[in-house]
């Protein structure tokens, strides 16, 4: 009689729980384009009633409604109480957290050398070959996919920790078509043209470029993005995975070559809005707005599928402003590299439930009802997702970039050592944006990453 | 001691001249955050807070209606309207000149008409009124670009304010943010001064053997930085079972507190005239009745200066909240906590942390206002005798 009585309760709160989930969905099951197969599925095979998983990540805003959006569906179809928490100051307080042992159940991790560092700590847990097996069949370029989430574990292991789910594309240049089209300039195809265009744009009496370094105690991150996106166009990948690992130095002829390749933009006072001088004090957000101002202060911007976000009010990504692919040289045959980067889902504090939410981002339906949302500048390498679901068309194209990629590789300063890819390589960028010689800048980053080995 | 009075007269002018700089160092910032918290996030992008203040020449790029709004006036399409109107501008903003290429933004002066070709001609009225005709029709999704370059008196916003009090989500979880701070700092004041207070009464009148030690024990507490406790402390309370919620956090704020108020009061217990308590001790007064009846009623003014420097100090604190009190369910948010999430995930918004920082200032403004005339009492009798 007990147990009846407890199930009908059970029941009860179950629906009224279903209920209330219910409401927040932004699209009703069963309706669109998506593949609401697999979200039936899994609700009919996995069921987390009353268990409570807390999610903890680095989004806030309007990036945080759009993937608490996304964890509603999981919530519906589980019946589990799903809470994320979102901070500005993640990477110092998952340290805390997972030191004194108040974990989330899952984190999400922006930069994977973070990740690496709690599980050679022992806070990760181990998400299964099974799980890193799927990776690598489902996702464009799967096993860097995999190979960014494996790390070592407390007793020296690899193991596979880290999710990847939501990717960005870095290699893009942002333009506006409108302003192009008054001068009468044409999208390049190729490095070359791209010199071509910029040496025509200062003989024409223009600025080619607005390149900003800034970004508080970060600042510098935009120039390593460069560094790394010319050293894939200048050298073959097998280069840039020994340098990312430092096999190969950073005193390398080779990689001294890609810091001057990135000086060649960025230390001609002609190529730079406001002149070389301004490169490492204009913040980076703010920088991408000349290309909107009257005149223009430049005509190119190279930077994340993010940076619209820091568009003026109103810009309409596709007409007003648009990208075309950071291109490669036509001479090297190194076909087209993508350099991107990623977040990552780890499991903190293991519980069951936390399982079920990575098993949940194993289904298309989890990818497809984040593209369908503006916010958070949602891409994914899954293959497996309806493309035509994105929310834009500019949108689609970026998911192309990531899923045509024919060489991708991660943003090599996210895996570096944090001394490193978090701090000389930052510093010695800006002091290169300054005019210090690329081998001495060189020199002193590698001897940075020599004292931390 | 004699040639104070002296010195004094003929430095005055020193002492008005700093206080008048520090006055206005303060100020300085303050006022362009004020300033700033009325503008919109591209005006605070375009142009120093103390530009907005006054009208200023800007360079537009501003849109005409898109071809969906033409009317057929005989053989002409005509699209008619207001640059500034259509594109949500400073309508009181005076054109001067202006041109329909990115390349040469200043070809026509207001009122002259422009020759696009096929795109048609546009003539544009220093107020902002333009008038696009053209013999075939137009097509495309968006209106021509016109660059202007205007004459644009300030304008100012209260958007901002709008969105941090007012729309949808963030009210409630600013509403929320607000009285989890009241949970927070009201109890973390009162603990400690309570606790302290007791404290500083031993430490100053009452004799027993190790008080000099006891008293150079909390003075060398003072010294030692909160963030070396963090994550032991935080252990701690897991391990006890406290966990991180309201209690660890009030227990914190009292224990990071207390060396600074055992060694503030004590040290203005101990100016209390000795007379008073020995009279009272002869009388038969027992130590707790001159605490209370004697003690703590003289020491009003040190109890007030503490109380607000332990307030403002909860309110303002971010760091011990987020490692004590902020758990992964996000359900005990403080204000300094809400104010960073508004920042956005990059930290770009700038107006918003304008702002919400003048919206979580005017509680301590109230209470600092409300007992500063105890201020500086309190703290100079600690410290002067």
């Amino acid at each position: 009689m007990k147990k009846t009585l407890f199930a009908g309760v059970g029941g009860l709160a179950l629906s009224a729980g279903m209920a209330t989930a219910g409401g927040h969905l932004m699209f009703n099951p069963g309706e669109g384009e998506f593949n609401w197969a697999s979200f039936e599925d899994f609700a009919a095979n996995n069921d987390y009633s009353g268990q409570q998983i807390t999610v903890f990540g680095p989004w806030l805003g309007p990036d945080q409604e759009a993937v608490e959006k996304v964890l509603a569906y999981f919530a519906a179809a589980t019946g589990a109480d799903v809470r994320y928490t979102g901070s500005d100051s993640f990477e110092q307080q998952i340290m805390v957290d997972a030191e004194a042992g108040s974990a989330p159940n899952v984190a999400v991790f922006p930069q994977p050398g973070l990740a690496a560092d709690l599980a050679a700590r022992g806070f990760l847990t181990p998400l299964g070959e099974d799980t890193a097996s799927w990776m690598a069949a489902n996702y464009a370029a799967g096993q860097s996919w995999v190979d960014l989430g494996t790390y070592k574990d407390e007793s020296g292991n690899s193991q596979f920790f880290g999710f990847a789910y939501k990717a960005d594309v870095k290699s893009l240049v942002w333009y506006v078509p409108e302003n192009f089209e008054d001068a009468g300039y044409e999208v390049p195809e190729t490095m070359e043209e791209l010199k071509a265009l910029t040496d025509q744009m200062v003989a024409d009496g223009e600025t080619p470029w607005c390149i900003g370094l800034g970004s508080g105690g970060a600042t510098g991150w935009p120039a390593t993005d460069w560094v790394e996106d010319l050293l894939l166009r200048t050298q073959p990948p097998a280069v840039y995975d020994g340098w990312v690992t430092n096999e190969i130095p950073f005193t390398d002829p080779r990689i001294v070559a890609a810091i001057d390749e990135f000086g060649y933009f960025a230390r001609n006072d002609d190529y730079v809005a406001g002149g070389a001088g301004a490169v490492a004090s204009t913040d980076f957000r703010d920088s991408p707005k000349g290309l909107f101002s009257s005149p223009p202060q430049c005509y190119m911007h190279r930077q994340a599928s993010f940076i619209p976000a820091f568009f003026p009010e109103g810009t309409e990504v596709g007409l007003d402003a648009d990208f075309f692919y950071f291109p490669a040289y036509a001479e090297k045959d190194l076909g087209s590299p993508v350099l991107g980067a990623g977040t990552l889902w780890a499991i903190t504090n293991d519980a069951p439930v936390a399982h079920g939410l990575i098993d949940f981002m194993q289904t298309p339906i989890a990818h497809e009802l984040w593209m369908a949302q503006e916010g958070g500048g949602f891409l994914t390498p899954y293959t497996g997702a309806n493309a035509d679901v994105y929310v834009t068309d500019v949108r689609r194209a970026l998911g192309e970039v990531l899923t045509n990629a024919t060489t991708f590789r991660f943003d090599g300063s996210d895996l570096m050592p944090g001394g490193v890819g978090a701090g000389s390589f930052w510093t010695g960028m800006v002091d290169y944006a300054g005019g210090k010689p690329a081998a001495d800048v060189a020199a002193e980053i590698q001897s940075s990453w020599d004292s931390l080995k | 001691m004699d040639n104070i009075a002296g010195t004094k007269s003929s430095l005055t002018w020193a002492v008005h001249i700093s206080v008048a700089l520090l006055v206005c160092l303060w100020l300085f910032p303050t006022v362009g955050l004020f300033v700033s918290s009325f503008r919109t996030a591209d005006q605070i992008s375009a142009s120093g807070w103390w530009k907005s203040l006054f009208p200023s020449e800007q360079n537009l790029v501003l849109r005409t209606k898109a071809p969906g709004e033409q009317v057929q006036e005989g053989e002409l399409f005509v699209i008619e309207g207001n640059l500034f109107a259509d594109n949500d501008e400073n309508t009181a903003a005076t054109i001067s000149v202006w041109g329909t290429s990115s390349r040469a933004i200043a070809d026509y002066t207001a009122g002259d008409e422009a020759d696009m070709g096929d795109d048609g001609r546009i003539t544009v009225q220093p107020n902002g009124d333009y008038r696009l005709v053209n013999d075939v029709e137009f097509s495309g999704r968006r209106g021509e670009r016109v660059f202007v370059t205007a004459e644009t008196p300030p304008a100012f916003t209260l958007d901002n304010y709008q969105q941090v009090l007012l729309s949808g989500n963030s009210t409630d979880s600013m509403a929320k943010a607000f009285f989890n701070t009241l949970t927070v700092t009201i109890p973390a004041t009162i603990i400690p001064i309570v606790v302290a207070a007791f404290a500083a009464y031993a430490l100053a009148w009452m004799d027993f053997p190790g008080r000099a030690l006891l008293i150079a024990c909390v003075v060398g507490l003072l010294v030692v930085p909160l963030q070396l406790a963090l994550i032991p402390l935080l252990r701690l309370h897991l391990g006890i079972g406290i966990g991180k919620g309201y209690l660890g956090v009030w227990l914190a704020h009292t224990g990071f507190g207390l060396p600074l108020a055992i060694y503030l009061l004590r040290n203005y217990m101990v100016g209390l005239p000795r007379d008073i308590i020995e009279n009272a001790k002869v009388d038969g007064a027992t130590d707790f009745q001159i605490f209370t009846k004697i003690i703590l009623p003289l020491s009003f003014p040190a109890l007030a200066s503490f109380a607000i420097f332990q307030f403002l100090w909860t309110w303002n604190d971010l760091l011990v909240a987020k490692v004590f009190l902020i758990d992964a369910t996000g359900e005990t948010t403080v204000m300094t906590n809400q104010i960073v999430e508004l920042l956005g995930t990059r930290g770009g918004n700038w107006e918003i942390l304008a702002t919400a920082a003048f919206v979580s200032i005017a509680v301590p403004l109230v209470v600092f206002f409300a007992m500063q005339r105890y201020l500086v009492r309190g703290l100079l009798a600690g410290s002067v005798k």
